[in-house]
C-alpha cells in the first residue's frame, strides 16, 4: 500500500508515470488541463469576461445605442440607484414576491413530498406527474396562466362563476396581480422543493422510525424529532436555490402583468430590463445588475454560514 | 497520502500563476472596453450615412430582402403582396417579413442596431422611433433618394413627414428643409366601432354623446359593456388612449419648441381628459379589461360584448371574419351589426396618428440596401399603392387614398381617408421609448385604481420632463 510509506509528502508531489501507450509529456496534470480547458474557456468568455465588462461599464455613462464616448462617472451610477425611491419600491415588491413565493413553495413542496414518501405504490408516477410544471418553459407557463386568469374569458373566473362567486380581476388589481404571480410561480416551482425534500425524506434511515415505533412515539413526535431535523438542512438548500431564482424573476412578470397595474408588480430584474433596453442606459443598467449580484452573494453567504452552523450544531 | 498537498498551503508558483491569470483577465477586459468609447467605435455623425440619389446597380443573383415588423395581420399581407407583385419586376428577389410580438418590437430592432449588425434590411419603425434611430445613425438618410425618385407632391405633406422626417414636423405640416429617413408603408388611425343594432345607425358625433350612448347601451343590455379600448401597460396601449382623449379635450402632450412637458400635458385640458378617461369611460368597460390591447378589444367586439370600441384601423380587418365573430355568419351580416366611424370630436378635432414607415438599416450589405431602395421606389408608385390598398394595406399617396380600390376595400377605409387631416402624432425624439413607458405605466395605474388620476398625470409630467431634461439619462 502506498499510504504506508515513510515519506508520504515527497511521494505525493512526485508525478505518477504516464499510462502505457501515452506520450511521456502528457502527464496526468496536463491531461487534466486539456480536459477542463474547454469548460474554462467557455466560462471565461461567457461569464467572467461579461461580468468584468459590466463592472467596468457600471462606472461609466455608456449607452449601447448612442455613438458617444463613455465617460467615467465614478460611483455616480451606484449612487443614483441606491438613492432612487423607484428602485426601493421595486426592491420591496421583489422582497414580498420572494418571501411569499418561496414560503408557499416550501410548505407545499415539503407537504407533497412527505405525503408521497409515505406511499409505497405509485410513488414514481406521482413524482413524475408533479414534476411536469417544472419542465415547462416559463413563457409557456406565463401565457397559459394569462389565459386562465383572464377576468372575462378565463377558466378560473368561469369556475368561480359556476360556484356562484364573483369575478376576480386577477391581473389588473394591485393586490391580486402580485398574488397571481406568486401562485403561478408556486405552481411551477413547488415540484423543485418537493423533489429535494423527497430525496431527503427517502434518505432518512428506516431504523430510526423502527426504534421510535418500538418506543411507541406518536406520528407528530416522529415527524418533529426524526423527519424534520434530518430533512431540514437539505430543505434549506432548496430554499436558497429557489430564493435566488425568485429574486431574478423576469419572464413571468413580462408575460403576465408587464409589471402592472402601473408598476406594482415590477420586480428589480424587470426594472433593470427597462433601464437597459428602453432607455439604453447601459452603464446605469450594468451598475444595477452588479448591485443585484452583490445582494445575492452577500445574502447567500450569510445564509450559508447559518447552514454551516446548523450542520455543526 | 498522495493528496496531502491539496489540503496544505498552495505553492508560491501556483499563487503567482493564479495572480497572473487574474491580471491578464482584467487587462483583457479593460482592453476590450478600451478606447474610451465603450466599444461603440468611433463617434460618428449623429445623422448616419446617406443613401445615394440614384439606385445603384442591382444584383441578378438570388436575394432575400428582410423586413422586421411586429406580429399582426398587415405583416402577412405585406409579405404576400410583395412576393406576388414585386417579384414580377425582380424575380430573383424574395421578400421576408419577420415578425416579433408587439411588446418586443422596439427592443428587437434597437438591440440589433446597438450591435451595429442587423439581420433585417428594412426596419419598419413606428413614427416615433425615427428620432432614436436617426440620432444613433442606425438608418440611412433618404433625402437625396426621395428628391430624385419619389413624387412627394402626391402625398399629404404631413403623412410624408410623419413617417420619414426628422426632426419632427409640426402637426399637419412638413418641413421641406428637413431630412427624410423613411417612406410611408402603412397609414393608420383609430376608428370608432359601434353596434348599429344597439346604438342606432348614426354614430355619436361628440365625445360626451359617445359616453352617454355607451352608458345607455350598457344599461339596456346586460352582459354588454359600454366601451372597449386599449388599457394595457405594454407597447403604447394605455398611452395612446390617454393621448387621444387629451387631444379631443383640447390638450397637448408637450411644447416641442422648448421641450416642455411639465405644465403642458397636466394643464386644465389634460386634467379634464384624465378625469373623463378614468371616471367616465373606465366604468363603462368590462371588468378586468385593464390589460386589454388590440386582440382583447377585437375579441370583445367580435363576441358582441361591447357597444362601442376603439381600435386601430389596420387591426380591424379580423372583425369582419365570420369565423371569428358571433355577430353574423357572413361579412354582410356582420356589417349590418357593426358600424365604423371617425372619432367623435369635443373641444378639438384630433385623432391619433398610427401606422409605420419603411427605413433602411445602415448595417445592411450594400447590395441589399440597393434592393431596398428599389423596393421603396417601386412600392410608392401610384398603381402599386392602389394594389396595396386592394390587398388590405392603407396607402399614403393621396391618389391611392381617394381611389375606389382603397375606399371599397374595407368598410373602415373611408374612416381613414376622412381622418388624415385630423391626425396628431406623439413625440418623435430619441427618448421616445422612455416617455411612452412613463405614460403607459401611469395611465394604466390610474385606469386600474393603483394611482389617483390627477397624481398619475402630474407624475407623467414630472418624470417625462426629467427624461427630456437629462436627454434620456437616469432611471
Amino acid at each position: 500500500m502506498t499510504t504506508t510509506t515513510d515519506h508520504p509528502v515527497q511521494e505525493a508531489s512526485a508525478a505518477p508515470p504516464p499510462a502505457p501507450g501515452r506520450s511521456p509529456r502528457l502527464t496526468d496534470r496536463r491531461l487534466a488541463l486539456v480536459f477542463i480547458s474547454p469548460a474554462m474557456l467557455l466560462l471565461l468568455t461567457m461569464s467572467v469576461f461579461p461580468l468584468l465588462w459590466a463592472l467596468y461599464l457600471s462606472f461609466t455613462d455608456y449607452s449601447a445605442t448612442r455613438d458617444a464616448p463613455a465617460d467615467f462617472v465614478g460611483l455616480g451610477n451606484y449612487t443614483t440607484i441606491l438613492t432612487s425611491p423607484e428602485v426601493w419600491q421595486r426592491a420591496l415588491t421583489t422582497l414580498v414576491y420572494v418571501t411569499g413565493a418561496v414560503a408557499l413553495q416550501t410548505v407545499l413542496g415539503f407537504g407533497i413530498a412527505y405525503l408521497i414518501s409515505r406511499r409505497a405504490r405509485g410513488r414514481g408516477v406521482l413524482t413524475t406527474l408533479f414534476l411536469v410544471p417544472m419542465m415547462l418553459s416559463p413563457v409557456v407557463v406565463g401565457l397559459f396562466w394569462k389565459f386562465m386568469l383572464d377576468a372575462q374569458f378565463g377558466v378560473i373566473n368561469s369556475m368561480l362563476g359556476s360556484l356562484g362567486l364573483g369575478q376576480v380581476e386577477w391581473l389588473t388589481r394591485q393586490r391580486t396581480a402580485l398574488l397571481s404571480l406568486i401562485v403561478v410561480d408556486t405552481w411551477q416551482w413547488t415540484p423543485f422543493i418537493m423533489l429535494i425534500a423527497l430525496a431527503g425524506l427517502t434518505a432518512v434511515p428506516a431504523y430510526l422510525y423502527e426504534a421510535a415505533s418500538i418506543d411507541r412515539a406518536s406520528e407528530w413526535f416522529r415527524f418533529r424529532h426524526i423527519t424534520l431535523p434530518l430533512v431540514w438542512p437539505l430543505l434549506l438548500i432548496a430554499v436558497m436555490f429557489r430564493a435566488i431564482e425568485a429574486f431574478r424573476l423576469f419572464d413571468l412578470v413580462y408575460i403576465l402583468t408587464s409589471g402592472g397595474p402601473g408598476v406594482s408588480t415590477e420586480t428589480l430584474s424587470f426594472h433593470v430590463y427597462k433601464v437597459a433596453f428602453l432607455g439604453f442606459n447601459t452603464g446605469l443598467a450594468s451598475a444595477y445588475g452588479i448591485l443585484m449580484v452583490l445582494v445575492v452573494i452577500v445574502l447567500a453567504q450569510i445564509y450559508l454560514r447559518y447552514l454551516n452552523k446548523l450542520k455543526e450544531g | 497520502m498522495r493528496y496531502l498537498q491539496r489540503a496544505g498551503h498552495r505553492s508560491l508558483p501556483g499563487r503567482r500563476a493564479r495572480l497572473a491569470t487574474a491580471a491578464i483577465l482584467a487587462v483583457t477586459a479593460l482592453a476590450a472596453c478600451g478606447g474610451g468609447d465603450g466599444g461603440g467605435g468611433e463617434a460618428e455623425a449623429a445623422d448616419g450615412p446617406k443613401a445615394p440619389a440614384t439606385i445603384p446597380e442591382l444584383t441578378d443573383d438570388p436575394l432575400t430582402l428582410s423586413f422586421i415588423w411586429f406580429e399582426w395581420p398587415p405583416a402577412q399581407a405585406l409579405e404576400d403582396f410583395a412576393n406576388a407583385e414585386y417579384t414580377k419586376e425582380r424575380p430573383n428577389v424574395t421578400i421576408e417579413v419577420n415578425t416579433v410580438p408587439n411588446a418586443n418590437w422596439h427592443d428587437a430592432m434597437f438591440t440589433q442596431f446597438a450591435a451595429r449588425q442587423t439581420d433585417f434590411d428594412i426596419p419598419i419603425l413606428d413614427s416615433q422611433h425615427i428620432g432614436e434611430a436617426v440620432t444613433n445613425g442606425n438608418i440611412l438618410d433618404l433625402t437625396d433618394f426621395v428628391d430624385e425618385n419619389i413624387d412627394v407632391d402626391a402625398y399629404d405633406p404631413y403623412l410624408l413627414a410623419a413617417y420619414g422626417q426628422y426632426p419632427q414636423a409640426e402637426t399637419g405640416q412638413r418641413d421641406e428643409d428637413a431630412s427624410l429617413y423613411g417612406l410611408p408603408l402603412l397609414g393608420d388611425t383609430w376608428t370608432m366601432i359601434y353596434r348599429k343594432d344597439l346604438i342606432g345607425d348614426e354614430p355619436p358625433e361628440t365625445w360626451d354623446e359617445m359616453i352617454d350612448a355607451a352608458q345607455k347601451c350598457q344599461d339596456e343590455n346586460p352582459g354588454v359593456s359600454g366601451l372597449a379600448f386599449h388599457q394595457a401597460n405594454g407597447s403604447d396601449a394605455a398611452a395612446v388612449t390617454y393621448n387621444t382623449v387629451n387631444g379631443v379635450y383640447g390638450g397637448n402632450l408637450w411644447n416641442s419648441e422648448d421641450k416642455s412637458i411639465e405644465g403642458v400635458i397636466n394643464d386644465e385640458a389634460g386634467q379634464k381628459a384624465m378625469d373623463v378617461l378614468v371616471n367616465e369611460m373606465k366604468p363603462l368597460t368590462a371588468k378586468g379589461s385593464g390589460n386589454w390591447f388590440i386582440d382583447e378589444v377585437n375579441a370583445a367586439v367580435a363576441q358582441g360584448k361591447a357597444c362601442i370600441a376603439f381600435q386601430w384601423i389596420a387591426a380591424a380587418g379580423g372583425l369582419l371574419d365570420p369565423a371569428q365573430s358571433t355577430l353574423g355568419t357572413t361579412e354582410d351580416e356582420i356589417l349590418d351589426t357593426l358600424g365604423f366611424a371617425t372619432l367623435p370630436t369635443q373641444d378639438a378635432d384630433v385623432v391619433p396618428l398610427g401606422g409605420m414607415g419603411m427605413h433602411i438599416s445602415a448595417y445592411a450589405p450594400a447590395e441589399r440596401q440597393a434592393e431596398a431602395l428599389n423596393f421603396m421606389k417601386w412600392f410608392e408608385q401610384e398603381d402599386i399603392q392602389k394594389k396595396w390598398a386592394a390587398a388590405g394595406g392603407v396607402p399614403a399617396r393621396t391618389d391611392a387614398l381617394e381611389s375606389p380600390e382603397f375606399l371599397e376595400a374595407g368598410p373602415f377605409n373611408q374612416v381613414y381617408a376622412d381622418s388624415v387631416s385630423r391626425m396628431r402624432d406623439m413625440w418623435n425624439v430619441p427618448e421616445y421609448a422612455q416617455l411612452i413607458d412613463i405614460e403607459n405605466t401611469n395611465v394604466n395605474a390610474a385606469l386600474n385604481g393603483a394611482k389617483d388620476p390627477e397624481e398619475a398625470l402630474d407624475d407623467i409630467a414630472e418624470q417625462q420632463q426629467q427624461v427630456l431634461d437629462s436627454s434620456g439619462g437616469g432611471l
